[in-house]
């Protein structure tokens, strides 16, 4: 397997779909955003960074998963880990690992439950930086990287980071490379007292990066570290008559609240330009109940599945093309 | 000091507040620059041997603050223009972020010089300021161009190997490494006590700490001459050791 070549940063923005709070829909809203992408004829990859893989179960069959992990560890492995493997053996760069296909325009680098090995490694990896070791920065890009040329050479037009519910290493690194964020909330409470701490943590490792940059040597390959906010979409919301529930409208204006007050201030303190002038809220998904299930069951985008009504798929479907209009709006001014 | 009769106006001291106010900002950040600094040089084999200890430092913004000031009113009376903006202060400015190495007497320069040399290029350091001794002394300063240290003459009367160097060619910052002699470091202290940051109003003062430099000459003379006294010694009894016939 070839190693992965260090080359200029591919023009597809990076985004990540980002909550540290687990069960707010950040796989089904990644999977189905990059869905409408692709419809509309861009080129995507979605990239499996979650150790526990449930992007990666969504889209490939159970079977095909498992082969994958079994091979994964051996030379001839095609997960992320298989790829990154080298970084922790301290063998050489990230190895070149081939996107699954789904359709024309849906790209899979495939995740791995071996990948918090690597996450572990990204702690020490983390602290080298900061000491200006080489080693560090090399280890800090090497997924990077990977995404780059699997890119380039599958002429992507958007990556799609799936992240795990925590604020880890792994995450870290992964905000660190994007170019744009998502935060999907749930409406409950749990999710609003997530959104509280979000913002302190990215401007944590925002900053963090930036000192880490400024004093790196010329020779270190860097990650980009300045994410954009590109909007938050509420989910899993009941309607009653088209509109929210009283229940459910209380706590879409306490989010938007939040979010505005422990994100968007916080992240312009820090840069102005992390935050443009724009609604923060990019969309809403509303509960579609059994589409969901279905969907995940199937490996299929919402509005493709057999369940529900008519009405209620063209519903979702609605939803997240606007949803992914929007996203190119907003990243390539088209 | 000269003084001056010129005075600052209040946009040009909004300016000052503002570059201080940008160096407070960073100063986290310099902080970062000081700690890789100190994993690197405290306790490095290469150093250990010839080093009494070692002083980080980042600048007190109320210095930075009279420095500037002392700067404009200076580029003022010369009628020139002042050129520090918050894009090129950690240029300019290159003792934001100090470290100061001591040591006992004056040979040991050259195996420090060396050591601090090699770390810096194993670490990927950009040395913009080459070693340079600030000495009066001329017999210093032919010393140090002997072991390929350039020297300047200093007004001020002290002896100190100074290099400038800055992470990167990106971002702009820079550290100064100062290296020099425990009985140096007691008279820049006092200088620094005494005449810092206008120099003492006490002319017998002034004197005084002229004479110490004279002192501190001698005495960093009278430390090399025991470890020469001590090293030829040594080298004496080997000598004798290894041929007893002789």
């Amino acid at each position: 397997m070839t190693e992965v070549k260090r080359t200029h940063r591919c023009t597809a923005p990076r985004l990540a779909v980002f909550n540290h709070k687990g069960g707010v829909g950040k796989t089904t809203l990644t999977v189905n955003i990059a869905a409408a992408l692709a419809e509309q004829g861009r080129r995507v990859l979605l990239v499996d960074s979650d150790p526990q893989c449930n992007l990666t179960s969504y889209l490939v069959e159970e079977m095909v998963v498992n082969d994958l992990l079994d091979r994964s560890d051996k030379k001839d492995g095609e997960t992320i880990w298989s790829s990154l493997k080298p970084i922790l053996e301290g063998t050489g760069d990230a190895r070149l690992i081939p996107p699954i296909k789904q359709d024309d325009n849906l790209f899979l680098l495939p995740g791995d439950i071996r990948l918090v090995e690597f996450e572990q490694e990204l702690g020490t990896l983390w602290a080298d930086c900061f000491q200006r070791k080489l080693r560090g920065f090399r280890g800090m890009t090497a997924m990077s990287q990977l995404v780059n040329q699997v890119a380039k050479e599958s002429r992507i037009d958007f990556v799609f980071y799936d992240c795990g519910p925590n604020i880890g290493a792994l995450n870290r690194s992964i905000i660190l490379d994007c170019d744009y964020f998502l935060i999907p909330a749930a409406c409950d409470l749990f999710s609003l007292s997530a959104v509280k701490t979000l913002g302190h943590i990215l401007v944590k490792w925002i900053s963090d990066w930036k000192t880490i940059s400024a004093l790196a040597p010329d020779d270190a390959s860097l990650l980009p570290g300045r994410p954009v906010f590109l909007g938050y979409i509420p989910q899993r919301f009941r309607t009653y008559g088209g509109q929210p529930t009283y229940q459910y409208a209380r706590f879409l204006s306490q989010i938007e609240k939040h979010i505005q007050n422990d994100v968007v201030v916080v992240l312009r303190r820090l840069d102005l330009n992390l935050v443009p002038n724009q609604s923060i809220k990019i969309g809403e998904v509303k509960d579609f109940l059994t589409l969901a299930t279905n969907a995940q069951e199937k490996g299929v985008a919402m509005w493709k599945v057999t369940v529900g009504t008519p009405m209620l798929r063209d519903l979702a479907h609605k939803s997240f093309v606007r949803i992914s209009s929007k996203i190119i709006e907003r990243t390539l001014g088209d | 000091m000269a003084s001056f009769d010129v005075k600052l106006t209040k946009v040009e001291l909004r300016h000052i507040d503002d570059l201080v106010g940008h160096f407070r900002n960073n100063m986290e950040l310099i902080e970062h620059f000081l700690e890789q600094l100190r994993a690197l040089f405290v306790g490095n084999p290469l150093l250990k041997p010839h080093v009494h200890s070692m002083k980080f430092r980042v600048k007190d913004p109320g210095h930075l603050r009279d420095k500037l000031i002392r700067k404009m009113m200076l580029t003022k009376n010369q009628k020139k223009k002042f050129h520090i903006t918050k894009e090129n202060l950690f240029g300019v400015i290159n003792d934001l972020a100090g470290l100061r190495i001591l040591h006992l007497h004056t040979r040991q320069i050259e195996a420090i010089n060396k050591a601090v040399l090699k770390i810096l290029e194993d670490e990927h350091y950009k040395i913009i300021g080459h070693p340079t001794a600030i000495t009066w002394d001329d017999e210093s300063r032919d010393y140090f161009t002997n072991i390929g240290i350039q020297t300047r003459r200093s007004d001020r009367m002290y002896t100190s190997v100074h290099y400038i160097i800055k992470p990167n060619n990106r971002s702009g910052f820079t550290a100064e490494i100062q290296v020099r002699t425990l009985a140096e470091e007691l008279w820049g202290e006092v200088d620094h006590t005494i005449n810092y940051p206008a120099p003492s109003r006490i002319s017998a003062c002034r004197e005084q700490i002229k004479v110490l430099a004279r002192v501190t000459s001698s005495c960093s003379r009278l430390v090399d001459s025991i470890f020469n006294t001590r090293k030829d010694a040594d080298r004496g009894r080997r000598t004798l050791g290894s041929n007893p016939r002789s």
